[in-house]
């Protein structure tokens, strides 16, 4: 797998179609982001576990000219947020270029990822992807009694340390100013921030464009199962619009464009159980 | 054309997180945490984060400033050099080698560190060496140095996972060592128990399974009052007493007299909760004690960290997985600091001065004679009426901002024949200096750090430093060359193998072994794979001594005009005297302006509001600062952190000190506040 990938992005760099090429590599320090750009330089490079690469690779673009181009080794997530980010002109996609990589059913079980696989797989094999329904953490933080669920976040929020590692690490974060710096929503200067104005806000802020890579919750420092405070939306989303965020670099999220043509059932959002045992898992 | 990714280490605190800078024309635009490390695990606090905010800052030093005329002008650094090594050897001549001191740097690389005590001790012939670490884990190093024969963390960070019982005595980790605080988190969901010993109820208190909200300066009789009740149930593990300890009889005759109500009439916690909490640490199977500036920051800082220690030896808590002695260090490598012999009483490898075959072994190496009479501590030699130390290099520290009785130190630094402060901004401290030299930070050398859990942890350079600054290490050798040193180094790595060659405990640190995951000393040989857990089949010094602590309460108590205990620390997203982190936009529009913690009944009887301009007054000076009315702090004391220089606690703190050690009791004197202004916000 590490060689196909190798053998693509040589190819990129030595044509020329590429400027760069931006993925993992193995050094004295360890596994590390890279972006290679001489093709000979690429035996370094390296598919080490999850290492999310959308975000960077927008400050990648962001510092180079104009005219470069970027080639991203992506997991399926990255891609999702790349398209997403797309979307939302915060990156021109036609600068681009994805070397798809599919995950391991390993992989997808730790980040409860139900879609390993990029829109297309050119090293790997699509893996199925994870069964949330045994999931423990799931069960616990998204279908018992909502006053059991309630006080299982609360606990969960009140160790925050606010690092802003959660909005610093996700890809599709991307308000400019961020709401969460004003301090109108949030008292500056304080830990642990309060639950609904810090969290919900940027959860609600991403609510539609969230691809579930996880890298919130690798970035927190905390242990706050960040990911399955996004799922219910997405289910949701998927339920009422079957919208997923980053599937389709065409389509904008329903939340933008449906404010006059709405579904026939509404959209309603009072039982993120329902949803979950329903949908999820297709 | 595009960027480059450098992986280093975080610049802030002791956890010595993973930093992953992303660089692009010679600028750090950029920080990433490190996935795979082993500490922060992918994950930064706010600091490191916004750890390249302050690189490129324009306040940066760029050049050599000579004072002349109360104004700095730029110099050359030959210049500069040369006028130093001048004004030393006149003071040299004067008043002798003594007269010379030098403050290193926690927050400078192993390997700067161990020039700098070079520098000082071959180059100037004093042992007047000290560094921050006076004022914070000076008893630590002392107290389980003693104890234990090393003073160091005995565990790993990683170590607290699998714990049953995390007994935290004088920290805040939750705001001052974010990413390892993760990890006793991570511990309480395996079902570890978190005890938190704090006047205050922090955010660490508050996330906890017990909070004990003792009276400040009261550690000695609570911990008295557990380890009396451990032995009354029996709960001592005596087999371990007996195979790996001495001194148990002393402390059982002291202990006779400290009954869990003698205690809480003391610290003021009920009996039944010290008597449940001892057992619950003398039953559990595993547990780890840690510590911080709440307890070393006394009059009886060295004799708080013997009963620390004590207590896990009585459980026998010492020297296995997930048991252990944990004095979290705040500093990036002050740990490191330490461990070079940054100290008056060392030499690198905490060996004594005053030892005269590791002395020779020393000079054999250095090819020169060593001074031999141990050298003044910081603290001290401020203190001291007979001003003893005319003229003084410091590296990377402030001690205007960090030291107590600000306006004593800044009286002390004014009286000097000559300072020299080498840093990379402008600083309270650099402002009264004759000399200041521009210096480079961390993305700007390469080196070693040193962090709390002793991991040896590789810098990488990533941009050059700003106009003509210099890293420490060029300027140290350019010094010491100067003065006919032979300081030849081709890069630090060199350094280091001259420190592996002196130093037992990083005999085996060579750079080509750091890789990713660094090494943790002691590590004395090439073959040797570090150490995550000390004191497994020994102590350092064998048998570990159990040493009676002798209590005393704070120096300075409440009285009618100053009623109010003063307890100073730190918060979240503001590092230590600020210079770093308030030139960062992003951590001081989370906080950018200073307060004091004041208890709602205190406020309201003094008529302040939440916000309001309130005067701060202790004997050495006054603070016009913000009140933040809060009940973290109890009724009769307030909380002020040392990070705004505009309103500078140390201006307040007393330069008591600990005979031990000579750490000042930051943690307790007395104060009085009023009110001067509506909140200005309204």
């Amino acid at each position: 797998m590490l060689d196909t990938v190798r053998k693509i992005a040589k190819g990129l760099l030595g044509q020329g179609t590429m400027d760069g090429v931006l993925g993992l590599a193995v050094g004295d320090g360890g596994v590390s982001p890279r972006l290679f750009e001489d093709p000979g330089d690429l035996g370094s490079l390296s598919l080490a576990s999850k290492w999310p690469l959308a975000k960077i690779a927008v400050t990648v673009l962001g510092q180079c000219p104009d005219a470069y181009r970027l080639a991203v080794v992506c997991r399926g997530c990255d891609e999702r947020a790349l398209i997403e980010l797309g979307k939302r002109n915060r990156i021109d996609t036609r600068r681009l270029h994805v070397i798809g990589v599919a995950c391991s059913g390993e992989q997808a079980e730790r980040c409860l990822c139900q879609q390993p696989w990029p829109s297309r797989v050119d090293a790997g094999v699509r893996a199925q992807g994870a069964d949330l329904s045994g999931n423990d953490q799931v069960r616990q933080y998204l279908d018992s009694d909502r006053g059991v669920r309630l006080e299982k976040w609360r606990e969960a929020f009140s160790r925050c340390i606010k690092c802003y590692g959660c909005r610093n690490a996700c890809p599709v974060c991307n308000c400019s100013p961020c709401r969460l710096e004003d301090g109108l929503w949030v008292n500056r200067g304080e830990i642990a921030p309060d639950m609904f104005s810090f969290h919900l806000t940027r959860a609600m802020h991403v609510a539609d464009a969230c691809v579930a890579c996880g890298a919130c919750q690798d970035a927190c420092p905390v242990g706050i199962p960040l990911m399955l405070l996004q799922l219910p939306m997405r289910a949701e989303l998927h339920r009422s619009y079957q919208y997923e965020a980053g599937t389709e670099s065409e389509r904008h999220s329903p939340l933008l464009s449906n404010y006059i043509d709405e579904p026939a059932g509404g959209i309603s959002i009072p039982d993120w159980t329902d949803s979950l045992r329903k949908n999820h898992g297709s | 054309m595009g960027p480059e990714f450098v992986k280093t280490v975080c610049p802030y605190c002791g956890s010595g997180c993973g930093l992953i800078l992303m660089v692009r024309d010679g600028k750090v635009v950029g920080t990433y945490p490190d996935r795979f490390h082993p500490v922060s695990r992918g994950a930064l606090c706010i600091k490191g984060w916004t750890a390249k905010e302050f690189i490129h800052h324009p306040d940066r030093l760029t050049a050599p400033l000579l004072k002349s005329g109360g104004r700095f002008k730029e110099i050359s650094w030959d210049e500069a050099i040369g006028h130093m090594n001048e004004r030393f050897d006149r003071t040299i001549a004067q008043y002798g080698a003594q007269a010379v001191g030098g403050l290193c740097s926690a927050r400078c690389t192993n390997e700067e560190n161990y020039l700098f005590q070079k520098l000082i001790r071959l180059g100037f012939g004093s042992n007047n060496v000290d560094h921050c670490a006076r004022l914070c884990h000076g008893p630590t190093v002392a107290a389980m140095g003693r104890a234990l024969g090393s003073g160091a963390m005995t565990n790993s960070i990683a170590d607290f996972d699998g714990t049953e019982c995390i007994l935290a005595i004088g920290s805040n980790a939750a705001e001052t060592f974010p990413v390892p605080m993760g990890e006793l988190y991570r511990a309480r969901e395996r079902g570890a128990r978190l005890i938190v010993v704090d006047p205050r109820t922090t955010e660490m208190a508050k996330n906890a399974d017990s909070h004990l909200p003792l009276r400040p300066g009261t550690d000695i009789p609570l911990l008295n009052g557990m380890m009396s009740h451990i032995l009354k149930c029996g709960l001592a593990d005596q087999e371990y007493i007996d195979r790996r300890t001495e001194g148990f009889d002393q402390l059982v005759a002291y202990l006779k007299g400290w009954s869990p109500e003698r205690a809480a009439e003391i610290c003021g916690v009920a009996p039944d909760l010290i008597r449940q909490t001892a057992e619950i640490y003398a039953r559990s199977r595993s547990a780890m004690v840690l510590f911080c500036m709440g307890i070393t920051q006394h009059v009886c800082g060295t004799s708080n960290v013997f009963a620390v220690c004590d207590l896990a030896l009585l459980c026998g808590h010492v020297g296995k997985d997930h048991s252990g002695i944990c004095p979290l260090r705040g500093q990036c490598n002050v740990q490191g600091a330490c461990d070079m012999g940054g100290l008056p009483a060392v030499l690198p490898g905490y060996q004594q001065v005053a030892d005269i075959q590791k002395r020779n072994r020393f000079e054999a190496q250095w090819g020169a004679a060593l001074p031999q009479t141990p050298g003044q501590t910081v603290t001290a030699a401020m203190a001291a009426n007979d001003r003893q130390i005319r003229s003084v290099y410091v590296m990377g520290e402030n001690p205007v901002m960090s030291d107590p009785n600000r306006s004593h130190t800044i009286e002390f630094l004014k009286n000097l024949d000559f300072l020299v402060v080498q840093d990379i901004f402008h600083t309270d401290t650099t402002r009264l200096a004759d000399l200041v030299l521009p210096a480079a930070c961390f993305a700007e050398k390469d080196g070693t750090f040193t962090n709390t859990e002793r991991r040896v942890q590789l810098l990488r350079k990533a941009v050059d430093p700003p106009g003509q600054a210099l890293d420490d290490y060029t300027i140290l050798c350019r010094v010491a060359r100067a003065r006919g040193l032979d300081f030849t180094y081709a890069d630090p790595s060199e350094v280091m193998d001259e420190i592996a060659s002196l130093a037992p405990l990083y005999g085996g640190i060579r750079y080509g072994r750091l890789g990713s995951e660094g090494l943790q000393w002691p590590c004395p040989d090439y073959d040797h794979p570090g150490t995550p857990v000390l004191h497994r089949e020994q102590f350092s010094r064998g048998q570990a001594l159990f040493v009676v602590p002798e209590y005393s309460p704070p120096k300075e108590m409440p009285d009618e005009r100053y009623p109010l205990v003063l307890i100073t620390g730190r918060m979240f997203c503001h590092y230590h005297t600020g210079t770093m982190t308030r030139r960062s936009p992003f951590l001081d529009r989370e906080t950018d302006r200073p307060f004091v913690e004041v208890h709602p009944r205190d406020a309201s009887c003094r008529g302040i509001c939440n916000g309001d301009a309130i005067r701060v007054t202790t004997r050495r000076g006054a603070i016009v600062t913000a009140a933040r009315v809060t009940d973290r702090v109890g009724e009769g004391m307030i909380f002020a952190s040392f990070h705004f220089s505009e309103a500078p606690a140390d201006a307040l703190t007393n330069d008591a000190l600990d005979p031990i050690s000579n750490v000042p009791e930051f943690k307790a004197c007395a104060a009085e506040i009023v009110r001067e202004a509506a909140c200005p916000d309204h």
